[in-house]
């Protein structure tokens, strides 16, 4: 299982506009693929963070046990 | 038809009792449509230099934005402006809410306020005209209470109440003014100009009436408005703000690794998942209130009670309040950061130079700068909440230490002495708001060149314009951005991108527009701000012409601070943000000095300023049709 958390205005493309998924995988993953299937336009994801270290979206596999976090660009205000 | 102005503006002199209504033509409001630009205007025009911040002579302006009161969302805003005893410079703060369109439908575009009142008055604004009203019984009383009593004298209870609490009374240089109990005209010390004139309140009453009666095309306005509302609901951005208000910025920026943390030291907290918005959802969120008209409903209101016993009369913590008194406090307790902004905002002061005061104590007293004896006993370690608490006591009251950090961080560095202002995150005396710019290069330049101080909301944020395919950096393409440029990036390009960006919200703050409303922060685009213009004014603006508007009324605020000996020199970021960042996911991360120099002296070439000095060049003014202000 995957912990995935979409904040910021990531949530209001996946389904139901949740912002929190559990994500049955069982081997390394592509992330790119999972927001894809998610509905989350890639160009929207500024801030990516698996258990707490940023990491690069392009190059990012995650595996079952992971927590990933995902942000927008975050404006001011 | 009109131009969605109505051209007139109240004069009052407090000394004398004298009130006046005066008006403009249709050719002055088309280069100062309002706000930020008409209250330059009149303080270039009616203020003499170095005039004491809280003589009878200052000049309190209250200055309605040029669509404030249009049934769009968003449009709600209104300037309150004088020479600012925190900075010394122009002082400018921005409110939305209701105030402004009630103001506008009352039949006028701005107040203009001189003189001292030999006792406490407040002003009323309404049908029956505009007088002053004894305020004696009002003096020391808490803003619910004056609030209350005054709707009560004047018989209606849809009277807006604009008034300043005990900081303004007690001149507590970042005194705020608020409205509703909700809304605030939080920065740079407005409110304690307010009350050295022994001015409690602005009460106004509208005529009834409607804004369309203003319009050029009203029917267009109106079509105009129904499909901006809702785009609220449609576009990602205004639907976030919707969802979540301002808070939903903690665990963003704690991911980037630029939550401010620690007087700034840090840019990751420990304790930020206690503080970010699904923990402020679950434990204070009761509901969201709005301003005028406005779809986005972005404010929190939390719920009374708790450990801290709190008020929900007085609204909720914004993002920048809870980063303010969370992790640049050092406080992980959400209740403890609820009860700190519900105490500012009963005493009316700016939560974000209060927190930053407290937080900058805080580092001095952990650096043995000052200990329990200078403190009279408070012990201000990061992280102690009761000392928070009693801090904002202290300020509001200028009682203990507290007097001394009325004054702000930088005056209270130059009294505590040592390498204590190197503590104090402030430019022009004004402390930073809760944005990190060594993550993000652009607000860093903002907080420099700002003519009010440190101020995070005169240009775009870089991180909404990095990823070329984002919302964001479409939104801007059409202020003429070309390419989208990483969050840190402080180059040539960037420095051209900030430019626009900041005449595109200083427009925002002419026209009476929240941040929240405009792209690239929000939903309405920029072709339908254009659009709302010529609708409301009929004139045949383009943007180009209302990029200009906008930076007239930078180079206004330019000239007034010039005129006040401010120069180059002032433009400077604190020492604190050219060191490392010492935790968070960027750790290390810091801005370069030379770099920084090299994009202002890019940045003054840009805008036709003087390179050694800072002031706009006689070219540039009578380029922008201010020939008039050339001095010498």
């Amino acid at each position: 299982m995957l912990e995935l958390h979409l904040g910021g205005h990531l949530a209001f493309y996946a389904p139901q506009k949740q912002s929190r998924f559990n994500i049955p995988i069982d081997q390394p993953t592509d992330l790119g693929l999972i927001l894809q299937q998610l509905g989350v336009p890639l160009a929207e994801v500024a801030i990516v963070a698996v258990n707490g270290e940023l990491v690069d979206l392009a190059s990012t596999r995650v595996k079952p046990g992971d927590r990933v976090e995902l942000y927008p660009p975050m404006g001011g205000g | 038809m009109g131009y969605g102005s109505t051209g007139k503006y109240l004069r009052v002199d407090l000394g004398s009792g004298a009130i006046q209504e005066e008006s403009l033509d249709e050719s002055f409001y088309r280069l100062y449509p309002g706000g930020k630009a008409l209250a330059g205007y009149f303080l270039l025009h009616e203020l003499s230099p170095h005039t004491d911040p809280f003589g009878p002579d200052n000049l309190l302006v209250l200055a309605n934005g040029l669509l404030t009161g249009s049934p769009i969302a968003t449009a709600t805003r209104f300037t309150a402006a004088a020479r600012s005893p925190l900075t010394g410079g122009y002082g400018e703060s921005e409110a939305g809410g209701y105030f402004g369109p009630e103001l506008k439908l009352a039949g006028y575009e701005a107040v203009l306020i001189r003189g001292r009142a030999d006792s406490p008055v407040y002003l009323s604004i309404g049908p029956g005209g505009a007088v002053l009203k004894d305020a004696g019984h009002l003096w020391g009383h808490d803003p619910e209470q004056v609030q209350d009593q005054i709707r009560t004298e004047l018989g209606d209870t849809k009277v807006q109440v604009l008034q300043i609490g005990l900081a303004g009374e007690k001149r507590v240089l970042f005194a705020a003014l608020t409205h509703g109990l909700r809304h605030y005209n939080g920065r740079n010390g407005i409110g304690a100009v307010m009350g050295s004139k022994n001015l409690k309140a602005v009460a106004v009453r509208a005529h009834g009436g409607a804004y369309r009666e203003l319009a050029h095309a009203p029917q267009e306005l109106a079509a105009l408005g129904q499909r901006l509302a809702k785009e609220v609901r449609n576009h990602p951005q205004s639907w976030d703000l919707h969802e979540k208000g301002t808070n939903a910025l903690v665990g963003g920026l704690q991911a980037a690794g630029i939550l401010p943390t620690l007087n700034f030291r840090s840019g990751g907290f420990d304790g930020a998942d206690k503080i970010k918005w699904e923990a402020y959802q679950q434990e204070i969120l009761e509901k969201r209130g709005t301003c005028f008209a406005c779809a986005v409903r972005c404010k929190p209101e939390v719920r009374s009670g708790g450990p801290y016993d709190l008020n929900s009369a007085y609204g909720g913590p914004e993002y920048e309040a809870v980063a303010g008194f969370g992790s640049n406090c050092g406080v992980d307790d959400l209740q403890a950061i609820a009860k700190a902004n519900e105490l500012c905002n009963r005493y009316v002061m700016d939560t974000i130079s209060t927190s930053a005061t407290i937080a900058f104590a805080m580092d001095c007293f952990e650096h043995g700068l000052i200990g329990p004896k200078e403190t009279g006993g408070l012990d201000l370690r990061f992280g102690n909440i009761q000392a928070m608490l009693q801090a904002v006591e202290q300020i509001a009251s200028r009682q203990g230490f507290g007097n001394l950090l009325a004054d702000g961080s930088l005056r209270a560095a130059q009294a505590i002495g040592g390498n204590a202002v190197d503590f104090a995150v402030q430019v022009k005396g004004q402390e930073l708001a809760m944005h990190d710019p060594r993550g993000k290069a652009m607000v860093g330049l903002g907080y420099a060149v700002s003519e009010s101080g440190a101020d995070h909301l005169v240009s775009i944020h870089d991180t909404l314009l990095q990823n070329p395919d984002s919302v964001g950096f479409k939104g801007a393409q059409a202020l003429g951005l070309q390419h989208a440029l990483p969050a840190g990036l402080l180059n040539d390009e960037k420095v051209a991108n900030y430019f626009v960006c900041e005449n595109w919200v200083s427009l925002e703050k002419v026209l009476g527009l929240c941040y929240f409303g405009p792209a690239p922060r929000s939903f309405m685009q920029v072709v339908d701000v254009v659009a709302l213009v010529r609708a409301a004014t009929g004139w045949d603006v383009d943007l180009q012409e209302l990029l200009r508007v906008g930076e007239r009324a930078t180079n206004m605020a330019r000239v007034f601070n010039t005129r006040e000996g401010f120069n180059r020199s002032d433009d400077r970021l604190p020492a604190r943000l050219f060191n490392p960042l010492e935790g968070g996911v960027i750790a290390g991360a810091s801005i370069s000095k030379v770099e920084f120099e090299q994009a202002l002296t890019e940045l003054y070439r840009l805008k036709g300023w003087d390179p050694a000095s800072g002031a706009p060049t006689p070219e540039k003014l009578r380029s922008l049709e201010l020939g008039y202000l050339i001095q010498g």
